[in-house]
């Protein structure tokens, strides 16, 4: 008994306000309304302009919930959320910094088909020179580009600038097939390291 | 003729008014129970944003859960006595609204003044309550058989509390009609035996209505519903239904009998909802500073403090028959 | 809108149904019905039996052994009933999720046996989102309704 007394006591000490959030009525900053603590992984969010398409995150992805594919002159993006963790991996791996975990969280979604249940991104592909196929985004291209030049040995920086601007606005199966045409041949690489 | 025609009004005017009532003490349950918990609970005012949904007031919350249960669909099991398992709440409810005709509401006598309407009363509410046995019994449900066995042991000891402050009430007024007793006037000595009696009758009704250290019987998380596991729809309805108007009823009785003359006349309803709501409130802190019993320790603990109580009320009632 | 529809979207009843997984959208779930975020504000109660229910709670992947019992609790949930599913793992199988070789234990989400109505990804979703999941399944049981 005199613990339940004791308990009473407790209770009816604090008793003066509810402790509860005002949850879906009210306003969202405010504090009563929900709490959202610091570093909150929500739904992730992509940057258009800044994402390349490189699959760096369609490899680090745990839940396999990021694919991506080609249909027409368009390369896909997404993240289907229902199988996202919210790991926030692909923010790391992202090279671009395009990814970003929002605090987001209101994702209830009615099915499967729901856009709200997708991040996509659309991206445009470049067209081959030579034969029209589309092959990769433009920004990928100029982004490879640039992380090359900054870390290749100075012996052969000037060959592979020439040979990647030649190269430029093939698809693979091009650069194969007129390899000897454009002087892009890796043997020389060979010689070179002879050298 | 006209006591006849009144009585027959009062009759039918208390259903709707108990019901409301019954609802009403049923929302302090949880809105307390909730406040204790820091928490909000059913909400008397809506956010104003989400009124057009939610609606305005959340006070006839008991109510609303009723009546989605009766729009629902009802399963009754295959393996089910299909007889028993669908009559007994409807018999269940009977009996509950049979027991409030027999307990007087301020300026409504109702069925108080026949004979022996004391023992009438608490014939139908334990015949409420029987029925809220064997319809669980009749479902063919393991958890709901372990629920009303230990539904039984538990109405028998409750039981036991209930009729000996009854009785001592009654031995001490004389008298076996409610009407009788609740119109009686107060002494010392009977103030006393509102004391003791009052405390057994508390106790018993925290057994009767499954208030917490007493819930064992419909342990949630523990035997999944207890009773009422393999009820849904209608018949489930019926039940919550019951419940509502046994909280009534049994608040109306203690009132009527240890706190006379409030029942009486209408000047008393001001007072008469004030002693309910106290009476609920009371309930509701018990409720949330109670651990629930195993059913082991519930029949030693009233073994123990009930009898005890009743052996005292009855030493103090027939001291008051023979010497006052 | 009659008194019953009302009282439908009044009351919706919760039964939470844990199917397999890491606890963590139960223990956020519970987190919901707790005093801080405490639903009974708007009548939702946590029942004990499925029959009592009008919203089951699935979370977690479905184990292969324990896809029986979902059929059958979710039989037994009286109609008007709607199912909402919590967390990755209910809504697409998160981790568990294998195209092919089929995972030998896991069957995946519960959405390939019982007909899910919200789904609320997160792992494991705030217990805000769970709330706005549970809101969004009252609104689609008072549209069942309207339907009949």
């Amino acid at each position: 008994m005199s613990t339940e007394i004791k308990i009473l006591k407790q209770v009816l000490s604090k008793y003066s306000k509810p402790m509860t959030l005002t949850y879906p009525s009210g306003v969202a900053p405010d504090r009563r309304y929900s709490q959202i603590p610091e570093g909150l992984r929500g739904i992730p969010e992509r940057d258009k302009d800044k994402c390349i398409g490189c699959r760096a995150c369609y490899f680090v992805c745990s839940g396999r919930a990021t694919s991506i594919y080609d249909k027409g002159e368009k390369r896909t993006v997404e993240i289907f959320l229902f199988r996202c963790t919210f790991c926030a991996h692909c923010q790391e791996a992202c090279p671009e910094e395009a990814i970003k975990m929002t605090n987001k969280f209101e994702i209830a979604v009615p099915n499967r088909e729901d856009p709200a249940a997708r991040v996509l991104t659309e991206l445009d592909l470049l067209k081959c020179k030579n034969c029209g196929t589309p092959y990769v985004t433009r920004k990928l291209v100029d982004r490879t580009y640039e992380r090359l030049m900054e870390k290749i040995d100075p012996i052969v920086k000037e060959t592979v600038s020439n040979d990647y601007k030649k190269l430029d606005g093939y698809c693979p199966d091009c650069r194969r097939a007129y390899g000897v045409d454009l002087d892009t041949h890796t043997k020389k690489y060979v010689w070179l390291e002879g050298v | 003729m006209v006591d006849l025609i009144f009585t027959v009004i009062s009759l039918i005017v208390i259903v709707p008014l108990a019901l409301f009532l019954g609802v009403i003490y049923s929302y302090l349950l949880r809105k307390l129970s909730a406040r204790f918990q820091w928490r909000v609970g059913p909400m008397l005012r809506m956010y104003g944003d989400l009124k057009p949904l939610l609606g305005t007031t959340r006070l006839l919350q008991p109510l609303y859960d009723i009546l989605k249960l009766y729009g629902k669909e009802t399963i009754v099991p295959d393996v089910s006595r299909r007889r028993l398992f669908v009559y007994s709440p409807f018999l269940s409810l009977f009996f509950a609204v049979a027991a409030i005709f027999f307990i007087p509401f301020p300026g409504m006598p109702l069925l108080s003044g026949v004979p022996y309407s004391l023992i009438i009363a608490s014939y139908l509410l334990i015949a409420s309550i029987l029925f809220t046995i064997l319809g669980p019994v009749a479902s063919g449900s393991p958890w709901a058989a372990i629920g009303a066995r230990r539904e039984v042991e538990l109405f028998l000891v409750s039981e036991l509390g209930f009729v000996l402050s009854l009785f001592a009430v009654a031995i001490a007024r004389q008298s076996l009609v409610i009407w009788e007793i609740s119109s009686g006037g107060q002494s010392l000595y009977l103030a006393l035996l509102t004391v003791t009696a009052g405390a057994l009758m508390f106790v018993a009704m925290l057994g009767k209505l499954h208030i917490k250290p007493f819930d064992m019987p419909e342990a949630e998380a523990e035997i999944v519903a207890g009773p009422y596991t393999e009820y849904s729809g209608k018949l489930l309805g019926t039940y919550y239904l019951t419940k509502v108007f046994l909280l009534y009823g049994l608040v109306a009785l203690f009132i009527s009998l240890f706190l006379p003359p409030i029942a009486t006349d209408v000047l008393w309803l001001p007072l008469y909802i004030v002693a309910a709501v106290v009476l609920v409130f009371l309930l509701t802190s018990v409720q949330v500073l109670n651990p629930r019993y195993r059913i082991r320790n519930a029949i030693n603990w009233y073994l123990k403090v009930a009898i005890p109580l009743g052996v005292l009320n009855f030493i103090i009632a027939l001291a008051i028959w023979l010497v006052v | 809108m009659g008194i019953m529809d009302k009282a439908r979207i009044y009351s919706p009843w919760l039964y939470h149904l844990h199917c397999g997984g890491c606890n963590g959208c139960d223990i956020e779930t519970l987190a919901a019905l707790a005093p801080r975020f405490d639903v009974e504000r708007f009548g939702v109660q946590l029942v004990p039996s499925p029959r009592h229910a009008d919203i089951l709670l699935t979370t977690g992947c479905v184990p292969k052994q324990f896809i029986p019992m979902v059929k059958r609790i979710y039989e037994q949930v009286p109609a008007p009933k709607v199912v909402v599913a919590v967390g990755s793992c209910a809504c697409g199988g998160s981790l568990f999720y294998d195209d092919a070789p089929e995972n030998y234990a896991i069957l995946g989400h519960p959405d390939l046996l019982i007909p899910v109505d919200v789904y609320v990804p997160g792992c494991a979703p705030k217990p805000e989102a769970i709330i706005n999941g549970v809101v969004q399944g009252i609104l689609k049981l008072a549209e069942k309704r309207s339907k009949k």
